[in-house]
Formats: C-alpha cells, structure tokens, sequence
C-alpha cells in the first residue's frame, strides 16, 4: 500500500529576491537516496508543501540538466504562497512530484526555437530554455521574447549574459518602461508582431497569462504558424497532481495528468472553458 | 465458485457473530426519518427493508475526511507518521448500486499508475456483503448501465438473493469466498433449482424497472452540446447545495487541506468536495474557469455520462436515484441528459 500524498522532505537552500512578488528558491531534497533518484523533465510541475499551511503546484524551473537543486520562482499570489515567502533558508518543506507530461524535445531537434514568456510564466520556460541551451547543438536559432509590465517585473536578470553568451537571440520588453530601460517598450504580442518571426522550421514555446497567450496566438497565426507549431502549459486549479481529486478537467482532459504542455491544436479542440 | 445457501436465522447468526469481531456497517435507523450506514451492533439494529439509505455505503471505505498523515517539525527535518490501518471492516446490507458505485471509483483511485494506497487500504480491508432489490423504487435506473440490475453482484464480495425463504449466497471474489469458508457453519450448498430461482428473481425485478436510459444515444448527444443553449436554462433551479454530490456513490472529487495542532505540528486531510462548489475550480488572483452554476451544473452532467465514459469506458453513475431523490428542487439527472442536446 502506497500512500501517495506523503511528501519528499526538503530544505530551503537558497531564496532570491527576483521582483517585488516573485521570488525563486533552491530546494534540496533531504534523503540522499530520494536526492539522487529524483528526475525530472522540463514542462512537469511538482507540488510543494509549507507546513502548517498547505500545498501549491509549480513548475520545476531549471532543467533536468542542472538539477543539483529542486528551483522555483514563486510569485506571492495566495495563502500558501504567502507562507512561503515569509520562509528563511534552511526551513523544511516537501516535494511531491514530478507530475505532468513535458515539452516534447525530441520532435523539436533542428528546429528555431522561439520561446515567448510572459509574467510568471517566465518560471514555466526557464526550464526549457536552459535545457535547450544546455543541449545547444540540437537547435538552430534560440530566440527568447520575454516581457514584463515594468522593467521592474523582469526575473532572471543574473541568467540573461549566460543565455546570450550560448547564442540566444534575447529580446525583452516592459509594457511600460522607464529611465534607464534600454529594451523594447510595448505588450508581448506587439514585440512579437514585430519581430516577425518565419515560420519555418520553428516551434514555439509560449507561457504567460491568458491574455498574453490569446494575443500570442492571434499573433502567430497571423504569421502563418500552424497550430502544431506552437506549444505552451495550461493552468487550472490543482490539488492531487495525480489525476484523482477531479478537479483540473478540461473536458475528458486532466490538466495535471494529460499535460500540463498541450500544442495550440490540441487545445483548439478544447471549449473556451479556461 | 459454486453457490450457497443462508437461512434467515442463520444469516441473524453469522452477522452477531461478524459484529464481535469486525466493524459491521449496516443500514440503521439514525433517527426517525433517516436510515444511513452505521455501525451495527446486534442484528436486530439493521433495517432491511429500505433500498435508499440516505447516505451511501462510500463514506465507510473512502471517508468523508480523512487524515493522509501527520507532521511534526524537528530541527533540521520533518517526520511523518502514517494512521495505522483501520479495522477490518464488512458492510453488510447495501444495494447491488451501492456496491457497484466502489467497482467504479476503485478504477478511478487506480488508474494513471498511481495506486491511492489510503483508499485502496481501506478497500481491502473491507467485505461487502449486498442484497437484492425485490421492488426498486421509482427512481431507481441501474438497469440503464451494462451488466446492472437489482440481483447484480459488481463490486460485492457476497451477493444475497432472497430465493424460497432463504437467500441464495453468491460469493464472488476470493473475500467472499473466504468469509464463507471462515464461517462454513452457516452455509450449505445451493442447487440448480435455488440459481435458477434467483435468475427469475432478477428477471421479475429488472422488470419493474421504471426507466431505462440509452446510453449511447445520450453519450453522443453530450458530445455535441457542450455550447448549446440547453445548459443556459435547465441549471436554472439549481440552489447549489450539492447534495447530489455528497450523497452519491461515484463521486469522488476531494480537496486536500492542513489542519495545525501547534506550531511544530499538524495533519494532512482529504475531504470530499463537490463540483457544484464556486470555490472547486477558483484560483489564486481570482480567476476561475467556472464562474457560474450554468458551467459546474454542466461540468457534473458531463463528468458523469461523457467525460468520465472517455477515460473509464463506463458512467460515473450506477442509477440508485439518490441525487434526485435528495434534491431539494426536484432535478432529475435521467431528465437531464436525456433532454441535452
Ligand atoms: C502546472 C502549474 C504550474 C504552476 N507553476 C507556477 C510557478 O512556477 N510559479 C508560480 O508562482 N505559480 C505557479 N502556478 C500557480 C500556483 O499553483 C498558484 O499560484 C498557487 O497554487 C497559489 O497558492 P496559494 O495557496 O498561495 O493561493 P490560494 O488562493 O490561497 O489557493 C489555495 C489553494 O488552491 C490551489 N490553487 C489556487 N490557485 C491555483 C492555481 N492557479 N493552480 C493550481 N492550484 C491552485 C492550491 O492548492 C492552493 O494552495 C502553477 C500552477 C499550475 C497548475
Ligand atoms: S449520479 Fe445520482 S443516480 Fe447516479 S450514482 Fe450518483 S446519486 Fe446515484
Ligand atoms: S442537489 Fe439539486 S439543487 Fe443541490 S446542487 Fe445538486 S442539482 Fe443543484
Ligand atoms: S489535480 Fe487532482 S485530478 Fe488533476
């Protein structure tokens, strides 16, 4: 008999201020054993929990590629997030997981990959860029669009010099900028617009918030991207990550069993239910 | 396996003797209008003669809230302690949809390779002797799923089946077959003409049967109206209680929740939840994909006869008629999704 809710147990190793709301932790998984056997892959999520408070689903976001430490950035959104954010190093917390399917890389080998991130979402495609860099040779361009509401809402500024130092194509942009801000100025989709990628040979890997993505979409459509082209997560209220407290449906679909990576034409054949 | 036979006195017998070693849970007058699963202690406690107790047997295995395990905080780690396993337990006197209703949520606390070892303990734990319905009430529509009837033994470890005075045993899972060799004493063999006695048994209730459901055609009516206007009024009445939900044996969505004892410790919980809840699918920010009645009254509908058929190829549902008898605006889910389109 498994009791499947009991938790991995894990220290805080490290904690980062990225933004006024978000901020990325390291965690490191207690039991060496656990430690050396847990793996995982870019686009599944794991489930976490502060003690005394409850748990929260987030996406792994460093790759299986960097994986000395378990990484999170977690934006300060409710009551567990809260709690966590008021954590030091070296507070215990668990880990269950890793759930969920993951971004298909090897349909993607000898593509352009064109990774478009916005707000939080920046967490769920970190761990894809990473990867993708770390196995560089497998792709062509790298090209990352990555936007903000301000420039102040930007994370992983200490990651970009190595991003574009393994020849990644970076482009960031505030909605609206400020003093000093020397990239783009303009919502997500416009810089996308833009930039007018080709089509060809390019997938897409795009997370954001559902306004970003609906435009994002439009977007790329326009561009002439088929819907398979274009990947990215899907979002909805999680409790088991195990696809049995019924709750993250869409459809026949459970969010954190079936995906959560879904392409546009799946997701096309879904309701506007999300 | 070869049938049995229990008479009605030695059935008295074996049930005293298995409630002074195992929890019995039998339909017990709770009060004076309410039957519902209870702990039996003597066989003269259990109410034979009600089909729809107003809970279903579900909360004895899959419990309405659950401890998954407790924390307590140390120094540098955390340590977890698991509940010791419950009591063997039987449920006797439960209904042929009752006992079904654990066939199909087992699949489910099975199913996507994750075995849900606090369910499946208690499952295992548990012998599930059912009974026949002789005359099934008006809401009753087990008939409508493969293989249901009110003489059908899915899900129960020991089928009893009242046939000439006496009430033919049917053991039908190695659990029963080994309560029955445990306590031999009150058994004996069944012949041809007691099995044929129960076939016609089942024929005269299945028969009596008011409404049987074309799955099929409501299956593919389903899958075309999930944007119809039909959803747009027919949740109208709905005061979103979810009783339909909580007295239901194959629903099973739960919520995982922390309850603190101090600061150093606590418990992890599961607890029933329910579809029909505005809270079940609203996220942190605010958002929720089902605002309104209209989407979660939709959403257990389709669950039930066209989500979970996808995934299950079978319904969520085995027809007791509970939700609608609970109800407290008259919906009736054979209306339902017999009217969607
Ligand atoms: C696959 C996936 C990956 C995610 N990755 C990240 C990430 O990397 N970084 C990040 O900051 N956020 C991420 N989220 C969102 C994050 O799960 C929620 O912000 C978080 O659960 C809020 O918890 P809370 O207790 O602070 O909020 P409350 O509003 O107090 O929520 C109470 C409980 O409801 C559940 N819940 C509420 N909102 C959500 C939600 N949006 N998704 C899932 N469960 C929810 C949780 O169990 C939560 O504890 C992800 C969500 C999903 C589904
Ligand atoms: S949906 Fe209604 S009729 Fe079907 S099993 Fe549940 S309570 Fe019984
Ligand atoms: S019992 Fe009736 S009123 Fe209550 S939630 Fe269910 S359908 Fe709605
Ligand atoms: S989170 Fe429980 S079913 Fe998906």
């Amino acid at each position: 008999m498994s009791n499947i809710y009991i938790p991995h147990k894990a220290r805080i190793a490290s904690i980062k201020q990225e933004t006024a709301d978000i901020k990325s932790f390291q965690f490191e998984l207690l039991d060496p054993e656990v430690r050396k056997n847990f793996k995982w892959k870019s686009g599944q999520f794991l489930i976490l929990s502060v003690f005394g408070v409850g748990e929260a689903t987030f996406t792994f976001a460093n790759p299986q590629t960097r994986s000395e430490y378990v990484e999170c950035s977690i934006k300060k959104t409710g009551l567990v997030t809260e709690a966590l954010h008021d954590l030091e190093v070296g507070d215990i917390v668990a880990i269950r997981g890793p759930y969920g399917n993951w971004f298909p890389f090897e349909k993607f080998k000898g593509q352009n990959l064109l990774f478009v991130g916005g707000g939080i979402g920046i967490a769920a495609i970190r761990s894809p860029i990473e990867y993708s860099l770390d196995t560089r040779n497998d792709f062509k361009d790298i090209t990352i669009l990555y936007g903000g509401r301000s420039p102040l809402d930007i994370c992983y500024f200490d990651k970009f010099d190595e991003w574009q130092g393994k020849k990644a194509n970076l482009v960031l942009t505030a909605d609206k900028g400020s003093e000093g801000w020397k990239h783009k100025v303009g919502f997500v989709p416009a810089v996308l617009k833009e930039m007018k990628p080709s089509r060809d040979n390019c997938t897409v890997i795009t997370c954001g918030p559902p306004i970003m993505i609906k435009f994002v979409l439009k977007e790329l459509t326009d561009l002439g991207f088929a819907p398979e082209q274009i990947v990215t997560t899907l979002e909805m209220k999680m409790k088991c990550g195990l696809g049995k407290c019924g709750r993250c449906n869409i459809q026949q679909l459970y969010v954190c069993k079936d995906g959560p990576v879904f392409d546009y034409a799946e997701i096309k054949k879904l309701p506007d239910e999300f | 396996m070869p049938n049995k036979l229990i008479t009605q006195e030695n059935l008295k017998a074996l049930v005293n003797e298995l409630a002074a070693s195992y929890d019995v849970f039998a339909p017990k007058r709770e009060n004076e209008n309410t039957v519902s699963f209870g702990k039996l202690q003597a066989f003269e406690e259990y109410v034979s003669g009600v089909l729809l107790t107003n809970t279903t047997a579900k909360d004895k295995v899959y419990l309405q809230s659950e401890q998954l395990f407790q924390y307590e905080l140390k120094k540098d780690t955390v340590e977890f302690k698991e509940k010791a396993p419950g009591k063997e337990a039987v449920i006797f006197g439960g209904r042929p949809c009752d006992a079904r209703g654990f066939d199909v949520i087992d699949k489910l606390f099975n199913w996507s390779g994750y075995e849900d070892g606090p369910y499946t303990g208690g499952r295992k734990n548990t012998t599930i002797i059912t009974v026949s319905c002789e005359k099934p009430e008006t809401t009753c529509f087990c008939t409508s799923f493969a293989g249901g009837s009110p003489a059908d033994g899915k899900g129960s470890d020991i089928l009893l089946t009242p046939v000439s005075g006496k009430f033919l045993a049917e053991l039908l899972t190695e659990r029963g077959e080994k309560l029955a060799a445990k306590y031999s004493k009150y058994f004996s063999e069944a012949g041809e003409a007691e099995t044929a006695a129960k076939a016609e048994f089942a024929k005269a209730a299945e028969a009596k049967i008011a409404k049987k459901l074309d799955l099929a055609a409501i299956k593919k009516n389903l899958d075309a109206s999930f944007d119809s206007f039909y959803w747009d009024t027919v949740h109208l009445p709905c005061v979103k209680c979810g009783a339909c939900t909580y007295v239901c044996p194959t629903c099973y969505c739960f919520d995982i929740t922390e309850k603190k004892f101090g600061y150093l410790n606590g418990e992890r919980n599961r607890t029933w939840d329910s579809c029909m809840s505005e809270m079940f699918t609203k996220m942190a920010g605010g958002h929720n994909p089902r605002t309104d009645t209209k989407r979660r009254f939709r959403q257990r509908f389709m669950h039930k006869f066209r989500y979970h058929v996808d995934n299950f190829k079978e319904e969520l549902c085995t027809g007791c008629g509970r939700c609608i008898r609970r109800c407290p605006v008259g919906i009736d889910i054979r209306k339902v999704v017999e009217d969607a389109k």
